[in-house]
């Protein structure tokens, strides 16, 4: 039986399988990785342990859903 | 570092990134005009942020988000002005800026939202299926999959990894809140809460259990 709540509350528990980056590198990383996304490029090479990063740490991954909307809201206008 | 690495390691800025630096960097009246247009925009920042997270804030006010984000571009001013020399030109300056001042506004605000609220962190007291929120009439082999991943956090974690592993993961607790009552940082919590959970992993590997037959089961 598919049960999502219990993949997302088993993932938050053990977090990502790759290796990932820090909080810190995260931030520092993390304006150059929302202008690649943004632009359409492989953010995830250039960045390596990122997006892994953004899927085990709740707090991080909120702030690079409001940079990335922000920028991205600029661009579009 | 060589030549060439330094070049590829700073890239050329674009000229508007350029100009916020050069104004940054001047002096008198023309450096004050720069610091109140990178003020301004470092507000548009945090009130952005106080707009997206306001639906899940009902208690606030339309004035506590204010004074929220004007303390939130405040303290961004500060860290970008000290930060002024490294930034390398990686992204835009304003990209670069904007980081500061959504973060202060995301610590504020979730410290806000956790203000006088206990932050629980015994592990005594949780409960995998409630807390965690996965109903009661998970099937018998999810039962004991779960009651052997409890005993595993009970039994490989120090008692710091499983407070911090307990708080974030299952109670969800924001890393900033925490990281304030406990006097640490959200880095070094990271850190216990990654090496807390690549020991459950391991450990769960060993039992040959796996995240993937945790799932499928």
């Amino acid at each position: 039986m598919e049960r999502p709540e219990l993949k997302q509350a088993l993932g938050r528990l053990l977090g990502p399988s790759e290796p990932e980056i820090g909080c810190d590198e995260c931030f520092a990383e993390l304006d150059r990785y929302v202008e690649l996304e943004l632009a359409g490029a492989d953010a995830d090479a250039a960045v390596p342990g990122l997006r892994e990063h953004l899927a085990g740490c709740a707090a991080c991954r909120e702030e690079h859903e409001s940079l990335r909307a922000l920028v991205g809201g600029e661009q579009a206008l | 570092m060589d030549a060439a690495a330094s070049v590829q390691s700073s890239p050329t800025l674009d000229p508007e990134s350029r100009e916020w630096l050069r104004s940054l960097r001047a002096g008198g009246r023309e450096h004050d005009g720069a610091v109140l247009r990178l003020h301004e925009l470092l507000l548009r920042a945090a009130r952005f942020e106080c707009a997206r997270r306001r639906p899940t804030l009902p208690h606030l006010r339309g004035n506590d988000l204010d004074d929220i984000a004007n303390q939130a571009a405040d303290d961004a001013l500060v860290s970008v002005l000290r930060r002024l020399d490294t930034f390398r030109g990686a992204s835009r300056f304003t990209t670069w800026a904007y980081k500061f001042a959504l973060l202060e506004a995301a610590v504020k605000l979730r410290k806000r939202a956790w203000q006088g609220r206990e932050v629980p962190l015994e592990p005594e007291t949780w409960g995998l299926f409630t807390s965690a929120g996965i109903e009661p009439d998970a099937s018998v082999e999810q039962s004991e999959l779960l009651g052997t991943l409890q005993q595993a956090i009970a039994d490989v974690l120090t008692p710091h990894q499983r407070r911090v592993l307990v708080a974030l993961a299952l109670n969800g607790v924001p890393i900033d809140v925490l990281a304030e009552r406990l006097d640490t940082t959200r880095g070094a919590l990271y850190k216990t809460l990654h090496d807390a959970r690549r020991k459950l992993r391991g450990h769960l590997e060993e039992l040959g259990l796996s995240l993937e037959t945790l799932e499928a089961s």
